[in-house]
């Protein structure tokens, strides 16, 4: 049974309704408005590295671990006050994606799961979504690191 | 939305001050400033010359715009900065600039570096040994080595 192929004429006209009504997804504002926010959480990074390499004993080179850290303390601050839902909200994908959205997700999942007791449901849920991230990470991280060993034992870079 | 956008001005005022007992490192990520070649030790003029000579020709490389050199017991510290649209060849650049310092002057020992903590350092060095007479030889080659362990940290 193909699944494209068939179609009742109802069902097509339905399709004809449904595209007539709906509301077209604001592609080019929402990219804007992710670019700008995540650009925005950027500064704020790029300020907090600073900040740690002109009071601290951070080089360029080795500043970037504290800083992510103060990143995802900061987005995990914002989430529990519920701020961080808002700026969600408004930017989508440009608080997903950097490094605070990490931060987001271990806790508004246990948040979430809070009513279910500290073991079963803070406990169990926390990296219910974050686990992905971690797991990729790693698992991209290692592949990479092998491509990179590879190359540089043949002599390409 | 307010707390958040105070909050960003906070770090960002934060910051901007600083208790670094210098004038000119503090602003030296703004500015530049064009510290003129540290010597710890040896007053030769001979080795005077030669620095002038190592700032003035890491200085005419065009990706290059601020130079700090500073001269240890063994080791010459030359910590640069890059103009920002270079900054994505900057493996390519310290390579060619080993490669100019390491044929120019074969007898010297040079660490280059091109990361801002350095340049930092290196002013704040310099800055303490023009000003402070009673800063002594021990403390400043203290702190170069400090700054020469700094550059080699990775992690």
């Amino acid at each position: 049974m193909g699944k494209k192929a068939q179609k009742t004429p109802e069902q097509k006209s339905y399709q004809q309704l449904e595209q007539q009504h709906e509301t077209k997804r604001p592609v080019l504002k929402n990219c804007l408005r992710a670019f700008w926010v995540g650009g925005l959480f950027c500064i704020v990074g790029q300020a907090i590295s600073l900040f740690y390499i002109y009071f601290f004993n951070f080089t360029e080179q080795t500043s970037g671990n504290p800083t992510v850290a103060t990143m995802v303390f900061i987005a995990m601050l914002l989430t529990g006050f519920g701020v961080y839902d808002r700026i969600g909200q408004y930017a989508g994908a440009g608080s997903a994606v950097p490094v605070t959205g990490f931060g987001n997700a271990v806790i508004s999942a246990s948040i979430e799961h809070r009513t279910e007791g500290f073991v079963l449901g803070v406990g169990g849920n926390m990296f219910k979504l974050a686990g992905s991230v971690l797991l990729f990470g790693v698992f991209s991280a290692f592949v990479i690191a092998l491509i990179k060993t590879i190359l540089i034992r043949w002599g390409v870079i | 939305m307010k707390k958040i956008i105070f909050f960003c001005f906070f770090i960002v005022t934060m910051s901007g001050c600083s208790h670094h007992d210098s004038k000119n490192s503090p602003m030296s990520l703004i500015r530049e400033i064009h510290p003129t070649p540290a010597i710890i030790g040896s007053k030769e003029s001979d080795d005077i010359d030669m620095l002038n000579k190592v700032k003035k020709d890491v200085e005419d490389m065009e990706e290059l715009f601020d130079v700090a050199v500073i001269k240890g017991e063994k080791e010459i510290l030359v910590a640069y900065k890059v103009k920002h649209l270079q900054r994505f060849h900057m493996v390519k650049i310290e390579e060619k600039l080993n490669k100019m310092l390491e044929e120019d002057y074969p007898d010297e020992d040079f660490i280059v570096s091109s990361d801002f903590k350095i340049f930092l350092e290196a002013v704040e060095l310099h800055d303490k040994m023009e000003e402070d007479k009673d800063y002594s030889e021990e403390k400043a080659q203290k702190k170069f080595d400090k700054i020469i362990k700094l550059k080699k940290e990775m992690t």
